[in-house]
């Protein structure tokens, strides 16, 4: 079943000196349950814009995004705050933890907008899923406090509390060692395939990117497949890439 | 609910995680409403030390004076009027009436020789209606008639001059003259504010008439009448006409009010007094207002990143705005009701109150209007200096804000 679709997706924005600046341009793109997709590309070539616009963050300037079959551009923005809480999970780069909280407060917040039992309960599920990444024992450390991969573990478990049947995640190791990186992607494909969420990752770093099932590359504005053999080769820092695993191709 | 709950629990971690800020932001608001809730508690206190003070000189609210007096300036039959007064005073069942006679000196023995000194003489019913106070001893009382030495109160100089001999010593003072003899120093009444030498004596009508026929030249009496304040302006003239029925001819009554209540613009003074001074207070809370809002501002452009992702998780703008709106309204709300507490524990304190309001007989429990308005200015406060961050925190884009 597809979760999210885009079709024929642009975005641009009016500069100051009234010169209209591309973003996007003819995005087409389709996530189903359980898929794992990867989306590189440099600096600048619009792909946080559309993760924001795939996490219903941000509206396309044309085309149309659907989620579940329902376009989003038609929903009423506090409907559209509910799907997005009640069905997105999003990990940044910069963690984005709320500063000074335990990290217990900050995985129990996206429970805070959630309703009946998920409400109710909300301290002991965020305590769970401290647990399941591996923080049962910081629960109350105050999240700053943290290293950095113990940051963007509370910030996986605060993307997975309310169960998401989508996961974002923004250069989920563009701040963490190499190492510590490969931790936390190991840990966010074992919860996503868990789960059966699909998980969209953005990245510079190659061997984050081939971890996924379908491998994108955006450039100036464009979508297309990506083959990573081929940026391996070209990289200067060529490694063993990965084999992915079985599953849905582009 | 869970919405309402959800957004009460933001609000008090917020706070609870700012501690700091919240503590320094909000001492200036638990002052300043601590300011407006003394104001008004005062000056509801400032009002009844004023009724008092005026109940000293003019009797209590109402206070009925009653003169008699002849046209030509001839002496008026005292013994004759008081009979008629008590006949009048008995169909109207007056519960407190008091003769008083002023305009009178006596002369009195003190170390330094026979010294004249003013004189009055009135019922014991008089100190009520007056709330005369004493710095020792006790007022007169209808009893004293029956005592061998006639007991008599007098103003603090003459004490001093008699040699300040306590009470319990059973001070004497000798009068001469008319009604001359020994008489019982029973209790004292303090100087009236600074520079009162005033040599005063104090004796029971009934016990001096008793003794003396004639009032002296110059003497003039009068009758103190104390009745609800509601009944006053009906019984005046009712009683004025009964008094006048059958007066002998050339003589004439007058009636009249004395109490501070009768005086125009008493009530209007009190509320100017009031005014001003919850003005200034209003004036203290509006720049705590102002403070707040700037801080909480400031505080909205760090918290810029936090809104975006708390939108990002599914929290709603309305959702946003109650929880910033209501970290200022609980936050105020309850510095506001310490402010109120600080006060009313201080303005409870006796030695405070009879500090401030020196010989207040009639303290007043501390009035629920100053805590009333105290709080709902604190919510006032709160409401206003939550709304504009509030409006802040709403317009914050939430793509801007994660990348903030």
């Amino acid at each position: 079943m597809t979760l999210v679709a885009l079709q024929d997706v642009a975005k641009s924005v009016l500069l100051a000196d009234d010169s209209r600046l591309e973003i996007l341009r003819g995005i087409d793109l389709e996530v189903s349950a359980g898929d794992h997709v990867s989306i590189v590309g440099r600096s600048g070539s619009g792909k946080s814009t559309l993760l924001n616009i795939l996490g219903m963050l941000d509206a396309p300037t044309s085309g149309t995004v659907s989620f579940e079959g329902r376009e989003v551009r038609r929903m009423r923005s506090g409907r559209l705050d509910r799907l997005r809480g009640d069905n997105v999970g999003f990990v940044f780069q910069q963690f984005n933890l709320l500063p000074g909280r335990t990290a217990i407060d900050n995985v129990m917040m996206p429970l805070g907008h959630a309703k009946g039992r998920m409400f109710w309960n909300r301290r002991q599920i965020a305590a769970d899923m401290l647990e399941r990444v591996g923080l049962g024992h910081r629960v109350d450390q105050v999240a700053d406090r943290l290293s950095g991969g113990e940051q963007q573990r509370v910030a996986i478990a605060r993307a997975l509390v309310r169960g998401p049947v989508l996961i974002l995640a923004d250069e989920p190791t563009g701040a963490l060692d190499i190492d510590t990186g490969a931790s936390v992607m190991s840990l966010l494909d074992e919860v996503a395939t868990e789960t059966d969420a699909a998980l969209v990752t953005i990245t510079h770093d190659l061997h984050v990117a081939a971890r996924a099932r379908r491998h994108y590359r955006l450039d100036a504005g464009t979508l297309v497949p990506a083959d990573l053999s081929r940026a391996f080769e070209a990289s200067t820092l060529a490694a063993p890439v990965p084999a992915p695993p079985i599953g849905p191709s582009a | 609910m869970t919405g309402f709950l959800g957004a009460l629990a933001d609000a008090w971690a917020e706070i609870r995680v700012h501690k700091l800020r919240v503590l320094l932001s909000l001492i200036g608001i638990a002052v300043s409403v601590g300011a407006l809730t003394a104001v008004v508690a005062i000056s509801e206190y400032q009002r009844q030390y004023q009724a008092e003070q005026s109940d000293r000189w003019g009797g209590r609210a109402a206070t009925i004076v009653v003169g008699v007096s002849s046209e030509e300036g001839e002496p008026v039959d005292i013994g004759d009027f008081d009979e008629r007064f008590e006949r009048v005073s008995e169909r109207f069942a007056f519960s407190h009436t008091a003769r008083i006679v002023q305009g009178m000196t006596v002369g009195v023995r003190l170390p330094e020789g026979i010294t004249d000194v003013n004189a009055r003489l009135m019922d014991p019913v008089y100190s009520q209606i007056h709330r005369e106070q004493l710095l020792e001893g006790r007022w007169l009382r209808d009893s004293d008639i029956e005592a061998l030495a006639p007991a008599v109160v007098i103003s603090e100089p003459l004490w001093d001059r008699l040699g300040r001999v306590p009470l319990t010593q059973h001070p004497i003072v000798t009068l001469t003259g008319a009604g001359g003899g020994t008489y019982q120093v029973v209790g004292v009444v303090p100087r009236q504010g600074f520079g009162d030498e005033e040599l005063r004596i104090d004796l029971l009508y009934d016990g001096y008439r008793d003794r003396v026929d004639a009032l002296p030249e110059g003497a003039w009496s009068q009758y103190e009448i104390w009745v609800g304040p509601e009944q006053a302006d009906e019984i005046g003239p009712v009683l004025a006409m009964d008094l006048r029925a059958g007066l002998p001819e050339g003589q004439t009554v007058s009636v009249s009010r004395s109490d501070w209540a009768a005086q125009p613009g008493t009530m209007e003074v009190q509320a100017t007094f009031e005014m001003v001074t919850g003005g200034i207070a209003a004036l203290i809370l509006a720049l705590g207002a102002l403070s707040l809002i700037n801080i909480q501002l400031v505080a909205m452009r760090q918290r810029v990143r936090e809104i975006g992702v708390r939108r990002a998780f599914g929290a709603s703008s309305g959702r946003v705005f109650f929880s910033v709106f209501l970290e200022s309204l609980v936050a105020t709300t309850v510095a506001g009701a310490i402010g109120i507490a600080i006060v009313v524990a201080v303005l409870r304190s006796d030695w405070l109150l009879t500090s401030m309001f020196v010989g207040m007989q009639d303290v007043p429990p501390f009035p629920m209007r100053a805590a009333l308005i105290g709080l709902v200015a604190s919510v006032i406060v709160g409401a206003v200096s939550g709304f504009i961050p509030a409006l802040v925190a709403l317009r914050v884009k939430v793509i801007d804000a994660i990348r903030f």
